[in-house]
């Protein structure tokens, strides 16, 4: 058989008339996101409610689930204690579903390790990785990098089993550095002790953020009587209760985020360090790191060239034997089974 | 220029109107004997091309990004199942899939694969990234491939199969939830958006006894002659709801699912309800809407009647009314079902028994397919088969031993059970210790060893609701009267707990030994150290001493 095709490609040719320096400069060209919830078991309930709520923030804010990388340790919305399944909500009233209908964990049980995470920020991962848990950063991307767990004095407890030290932390950021993975970086921490997790960073371009100072415990907002346990840490609710009141056409900053949970009702107090970051955070919009807004360039002219590419004739050469296909037996028939 | 665009534009839609692939969407509802009711869908895609010469770059119903996958890997046939609970055969007769707890895939690749294992290990990361699920931990040490029990379903082009081309495995503790359904339905052409797929809330897909969510690729015949193959696949979700759980057994579709449809997906070719109302005598129920259309269905001798509902375009829901007759009924268990447990006690020996049950009154042919991780040593002599306490001889039997660390236990028992019988199959494995980084971070929960699965062709289709072979759709399965029907039975997961180190033991020994060492050097440093000076002892008269201690006294 012979089919004679044409393929016509239109392309959309776009003109513009303005320079190139038109582009607000925002110095990024895409957003990240790095969610990382390290603990395991039921009563660690609302790590996982924490991650979820940053996840649930950024998404909302546009960064696409596929450059979103969510890591959970455990399985909460459908552990078999949890009386509402499918759900993990922020509050005991049940405001949020934070976990939601549309969800993509893309490391999650057993996954969550040190090395997996390590390699993941690197980029040294096996081959054959699928591309939804590679983090596939660029010079121009802004890396948002949220940890949750149970950490101490200069660690992050990952899966109750092993852990990641602040030195190893700040040498993995160093490697995405000098191997041109990120623009800038917003590092959040939740846990206890937050702020030695960050001491110890040296690259440029990050700005970070802990829950609690080194000496201090993040505490959590409160239990559900219904689930029995803790339902979100303190931080991240207040965090979330901020970045709730966000939109994409906001112009909160980065600073007011900073500010988001004070000693009153953190009852720790929020570390911030702002000695790597070149800009000042009072200007830099919050959806800088939690969203994803693209410099767009308006053009007053468009003009659509169709493109018109003759293939030719494109021969499909028949199959040159006729084959003859068949169903065989499901299983395989015991009388021609050699014993 | 304009007029080329615009001719372009209709070329375009021309070709893609004349691709040769259907899309049709199908409901199942079948009230179960006891308190339950079965929902089943059905999302079949079905694509004339040819597996050879088509690049997969472009696609219109048929999800792309599974075909690129199963192009890359030269995968010839694919099955994937998550599973959440576990199908209870005893009480609910057969589903139309089949499928194990927690995550089971199995794929033929094409004879033409170099190196299969390579293949399988990338192909089983590519659906961990598609379907969010820990697919990554498939690997050679988990991996069988079976000789009996999975032959290609679909229909290939060479009469011998070759079983070096098939793998299988399982992750029995694999969780599902909504992470594993949100990729699923991006598979489907109309999303979740319109159709039977705006049906799959979450909410209330988890809320149930048994979920399972599954993909199905194989090649199917594209006429009767079966000189050219399609791509058929088939999408299915399993959904056993308990009339407990809903508090009431006036179910709508609306209670099972938090809403009705929302119209049908307008790219389907079949959108269809059936509900099973042959059970009507037993558990009667009144239906509103009517249903379009009533058909009956003569399935090897088993007689059953479905009520069929064709989609409409807009918001669409069914009412049921439960009448109570207080009619109790008879539950007949189906014909072979089956189920495994431990025995043995103590952490150095132990024994999996798997009871296989056939209440036909023949013989039935089963083959007994058992994949034993690689830290179960089994031990192939103490195989017993004791069938209503006689000891019986398996007519074929297949056995890879497992070697630790690369490969697991494969175990394939050919069996014939004699009539109304039940055989238990029993073998002991030793408990082992692994290594100290291999116990996962929550070591106490327990290792699971995966399903074993009873393949069998029965000649009766009572409780039978599978689709014949050469059928796609729920539809074909009506009337489809075959000398044999399919089941594969699975049964039960295990958990046991292997010999656990105490892993603080490290750290109580860091601090004993310190201890002792503390509570050495200090009297050894003193001894050393110090030196010792004798005294002069002068000799005292008994005078002396007592005014010595009456002075003292004063």
């Amino acid at each position: 058989m012979i089919v004679k095709q044409l393929i016509f490609l239109v392309i959309l040719h776009a003109v513009s008339t303005k320079s190139q320096s038109s582009f607000p400069n925002k110095g990024h060209t895409n957003n990240w996101a790095v969610l990382v919830d390290t603990s395991r078991f039921w009563f660690n309930y609302r790590h996982v409610a924490n991650v979820l709520s940053i996840y649930r923030s950024v998404k909302r804010l546009g960064i696409p689930d596929s450059q979103i990388i969510l890591m959970i340790a455990d399985d909460m919305a459908c552990n078999p204690r949890n009386p509402r399944p499918a759900t993990v909500f922020n509050n005991a009233n049940q405001h949020i579903n934070v976990y939601g209908d549309d969800v993509e964990v893309d490391y999650r049980g057993y996954e969550v390790t040190v090395e997996n995470f390590v390699r993941l920020l690197t980029g040294r991962l096996p081959p054959g990785t699928p591309r939804s848990k590679q983090l596939l950063t660029d010079e121009g991307s802004n890396v948002l990098i949220y940890l949750t767990g149970h950490g101490g004095d200069g660690f992050l407890k990952f899966q109750d089993s092993e852990e990641i030290t602040s030195q190893e932390m700040a040498d993995a950021l160093e490697q995405m550095w000098q191997k041109q993975r990120y623009h800038e970086t917003f590092f959040m921490i939740d846990t206890c002790q937050a702020a030695s997790m960050y001491e110890r960073f040296y690259s440029p371009n990050i700005l970070a953020v802990g829950s609690s100072l080194v000496g201090e415990d993040s505490l959590s907002h409160h239990v559900d009587p219904a689930i029995g346990v803790y339902i979100i840490d303190r931080y991240t609710y207040y965090a979330l209760d901020f970045l709730e009141n966000v939109d994409l056409q906001t112009n909160k900053s980065v600073g007011e985020f900073l500010k988001v949970c004070p000693k009153s009702v953190c009852i720790s107090t929020v570390g911030v360090r702002k000695d790597l970051f070149q800009r000042n955070p009072d200007e830099v919009p919050v959806t800088d790191f939690f969203g994803s807004v693209r410099p767009i360039d308006l053009m007053d002219q468009v003009a659509i060239e169709p493109l018109v590419v003759d293939v030719g004739q494109r021969k499909v050469v028949p199959s040159t034997k006729r084959r003859k296909y068949a169903y065989v037996q499901p299983i395989v028939n015991v009388d021609t089974v050699s014993l | 220029m304009e007029i080329i665009h615009i001719l372009g534009v209709l070329m375009h839609i021309h070709s893609v109107l004349t691709s040769q692939d259907t899309f049709s969407e199908e409901l199942l509802i079948k009230p179960l004997y006891s308190d339950q009711v079965y929902t089943h869908f059905h999302f079949s895609t079905k694509w004339d091309v040819d597996m050879d010469t088509e690049t997969f770059n472009h696609s219109r119903l048929f999800p792309r990004a599974l075909g690129e996958i199963i192009k890359r890997f030269n995968v010839q046939e694919l099955h994937v199942s998550l599973t959440g609970g576990l199908w209870r055969y005893e009480n609910w007769g057969y589903p139309v899939v089949d499928a194990a707890p927690g995550a089971e895939v199995w794929a033929w690749f094409r004879p033409d694969t170099g190196d299969v294992d390579k293949n399988w290990k990338l192909l089983a990361n590519s659906l961990s990234g598609l379907l969010c699920a820990s697919l990554n931990f498939v690997d050679k040490s988990n991996s069988i491939s079976p000789e009996f029990s999975f032959q290609p379903s679909g229909a290939i082009d060479s009469p011998n199969v070759n079983n070096t081309y098939l793998r299988y495995a399982s992750l029995p503790r694999e969780i599902v939830c909504t992470e594993n359904l949100t990729p699923w339905k991006k598979l489907l052409p109309c999303n979740s958006k319109t159709g039977l797929a705006s049906l799959l809330n979450s909410g209330y897909i988890h809320n149930s006894r048994y979920h399972s969510v599954g993909l199905h690729l194989r090649q199917i015949c594209q006429d009767e002659s079966c000189e050219s193959v399609s791509l058929d696949l088939q999408q299915t979700v399993s959904l056993v709801y308990d009339y407990g759980i809903l508090g009431t057994k006036d179910w709508s579709l609306s209670k099972l699912f938090g809403q009705g449809v929302n119209g049908r997906c307008v790219l389907a070719s079949r959108s269809e309800i059936y509900i099973d109302i042959t059970s009507t005598t037993a558990r009667a129920f009144t239906l509103d809407p009517q249903p379009d259309e009533v058909l009956t269905s003569v399935r090897g001798g088993h007689h059953s009647t479905f009520g069929k509902y064709t989609l409409p375009r807009n918001f669409f829901n069914i009412y049921t009314k439960f009448i109570d007759k207080e009619i109790v009924s008879l539950n007949v268990p189906p014909v072979l079902h089956a189920n495994q447990y431990l025995t043995g006690y103590g952490q150095e020996r132990g024994g999996i028994v798997t009871k296989v049950y056939n209440n036909h009154w023949s013989e039935l042919d089963v083959v007994l397919l058992q994949d034993i991780p690689w830290y179960v040593p089994i031990y192939l002599h103490t195989l017993k088969l004791m069938s209503n306490d006689i000891e019986i001889k398996p007519v074929a039997l297949r056995y890879v031993p497992g070697k630790q660390r690369e490969r697991p236990y494969y175990l394939e028992v050919f069996i014939k059970l004699p009539p109304r019988s039940t055989t238990s199959v029993s073998i002991d494995f030793d408990y082992v210790f692994l290594k100290w980084q291999e116990y996962p971070p929550d070591a106490n929960h327990g290792f699971y060893i995966g399903s074993a699965i009873i393949s069998s062709i029965l000649p009766v289709a009572r409780n039978y609701t599978g689709l014949p072979q050469d059928g796609t759709l729920i539809s074909h399965s009506f009337n489809a009267s075959r000398s044999g029907y399919l089941v594969q039975v699975r049964t039960e997961n295990m958990v046991i707990t292997l010999p656990t180190p105490d892993f603080s033991m490290p750290y109580n020994v860091i601090c004993l030994a310190c201890t002792v060492v503390a509570l050495a050097f200090g009297p050894l440093h003193n001894i050393t150290t110090r030196r010792l000076v004798m005294k002069s002892k002068k000799k005292e008269s008994l005078l002396v001493k007592l005014k010595k201690f009456l002075s003292f006294n004063k």
